[in-house]
């Protein structure tokens, strides 16, 4: 890349993601590849985060935006954001990629390979690293058990970090059904969480480090 | 603050989410007192830490890099084909536009094809128009009653409403075909008033009932008579009003 064209990237990334779709749907490659920079991340988080696997959150990701270079002149300002509209379409694929997944071979631990490796931090004792790492691995399993409609409203409000009024935009629902189903999946969530016992010694084990002396 | 009120808050409490600070003292308060209710906010504050874990380990992934290289080569190839896309507000009026095409193409359509598709005499029908607008349907009646028993029975004729509705099915094309032919085949005279009546008495509605009569009749009203047909019979529609009188008479070939 030279240097006129580096410049021109950095005044184009001062521009909203709206301004950039437009660009982009006019032709503008430079356009694309920004707001891809700013977006695939969270496309790629939440179908990673939905399906559980990374070969669907790649296709997925690669579905959403070729998705917003054929038909992102649907999308429509006054209804929401472009990151909203990108979470939307990106729900859709995974829905419909698990639905055939689910005909072709249920999900099951056995597809837990396909899941990244996460990292543990490296600023924790050893035991509570490993206990963590055990209490991610927990929860992360228990997201992904839960249904469909509430997996989502987990992903989006609790993992994805977005509000309730976005939220419902992406699932085209009312906010009060996302504040039940959060409820109602936080619930089903804990009940999955807790028989295992190990649960609350791991989570209290990531909250209270003094307590760790290994 | 009660358990019952404490559950449907407890979830937000954990969360951090915003709240009123009097209900978030409100629903404190109630967990130090109530050991359940305290138990289950324990609960819900671990859940929310486990899951912020996720997401923060989580939060360096990203799609690999080739899938940005994928999509810039699909956009360029995609930008050789289609040169200028179509903006959103110039395609929805291109369907709007469509629409209304299809929509005038249709009428004009059909409109051709009533109009090619009418019957041969209907300027004759036109040139009626000043007969009664609400031309009642014509029921042949077989035997001539119009002398000795000038109200007729219902059976043998169509009622007719003094005030009846314009039935568009009527101007399009008679549902009756026994109707139907005799308006397209038959060739009548104007009603003529059998009293002293204005003409627009005449639309006042009724019931026509046809009927024979002698040749010689036409005489009485001023028509022509073929002295070689005279003893034939002439076919006539009568006209009764509403209260069984006869008002009027037209002769029909």
């Amino acid at each position: 890349m030279t240097g006129g064209q580096a410049g021109l990237m950095n005044l184009k990334n001062d521009l909203s993601d709206t301004e950039l779709l437009r660009s982009m749907l006019a032709g503008d490659d430079e356009a694309l590849t920004l707001l891809y920079r700013r977006r695939q991340a969270g496309v790629y988080r939440f179908a990673l985060q939905m399906s559980g696997s990374k070969s669907i959150a790649e296709d997925v990701t690669q579905e959403v935006f070729l998705f917003l270079m054929r038909d992102g002149h649907v999308f429509d300002p006054a209804r929401g954001s472009v990151s909203a509209f990108l979470f939307g379409v990106a729900r859709n694929f995974v829905l419909r990629r698990l639905r055939v997944e689910q005909l072709l071979a249920p999900l099951n631990d056995e597809s837990d390979d396909d899941i990244p490796v996460l990292q543990a931090g490296t600023d924790l004792c050893p035991l509570e690293d490993l206990t963590r790492a055990e209490t991610i691995e927990s929860v992360r399993k228990a997201v992904l058990s839960l249904p469909a409609k509430y997996r989502e409203v987990v992903v989006l409000c609790e993992l994805q970090d977005v509000s309730y009024g976005e939220t419902a935009e992406i699932l085209g629902c009312a906010i009060g059904t996302v504040r039940s189903r959060l409820h109602r999946a936080r619930a089903l969530l804990l009940a999955k969480l807790r028989p295992v016992g190990e649960f609350e010694e791991a989570s209290s084990a990531t909250v209270k480090s003094a307590r760790c002396f290994a | 603050m009660n358990c019952q009120k404490f559950e449907g808050v407890v979830s937000e409490l954990a969360r951090g989410q915003m709240m009123a600070a009097e209900q978030r003292g409100e629903a404190l308060a109630h967990s130090d007192a109530c050991e359940d209710c305290a138990m289950r906010l324990r609960d819900e504050e671990m859940l929310t830490r486990g899951l912020h874990s996720l997401a923060a380990e989580m939060e360096s992934l990203e799609a690999p890099a080739n899938i940005e290289d994928n999509l810039l080569m699909a956009f360029r190839a995609r930008q050789a084909v289609v040169p200028a896309p179509i903006p959103q507000r110039r395609s929805h009026s291109a369907y709007w536009l469509a629409a209304v095409a299809a929509m005038l193409l249709i009428a004009i359509s059909v409109f051709v094809f009533r109009w090619t598709n009418r019957p041969v005499d209907e300027p004759q029908q036109a040139g009626r128009q000043e007969e009664p607008q609400r031309k009642p349907q014509i029921v042949e009646n077989p035997t001539p009653q119009l002398a000795s028993n000038p109200t007729v029975s219902g059976d043998d004729v169509l009622p007719i409403h003094p005030k009846p509705k314009r039935n568009r099915a009527s101007f399009r094309r008679p549902a009756n075909a026994q109707v139907a032919n005799h308006v397209t085949n038959e060739i009548a005279t104007d009603f003529i008033p059998l009293s002293y009546m204005s003409t627009a008495s005449l639309q006042d509605g009724g019931q026509i009932v046809r009927v024979q009569l002698p040749r010689s009749a036409l005489a009485n009203f001023g028509l022509p008579v073929n002295m070689d047909r005279y003893n034939e019979k002439v076919k006539a529609d009568v006209l009764f009003g509403v209260d069984g009188t006869a008002r009027a008479i037209r002769f029909v070939q």
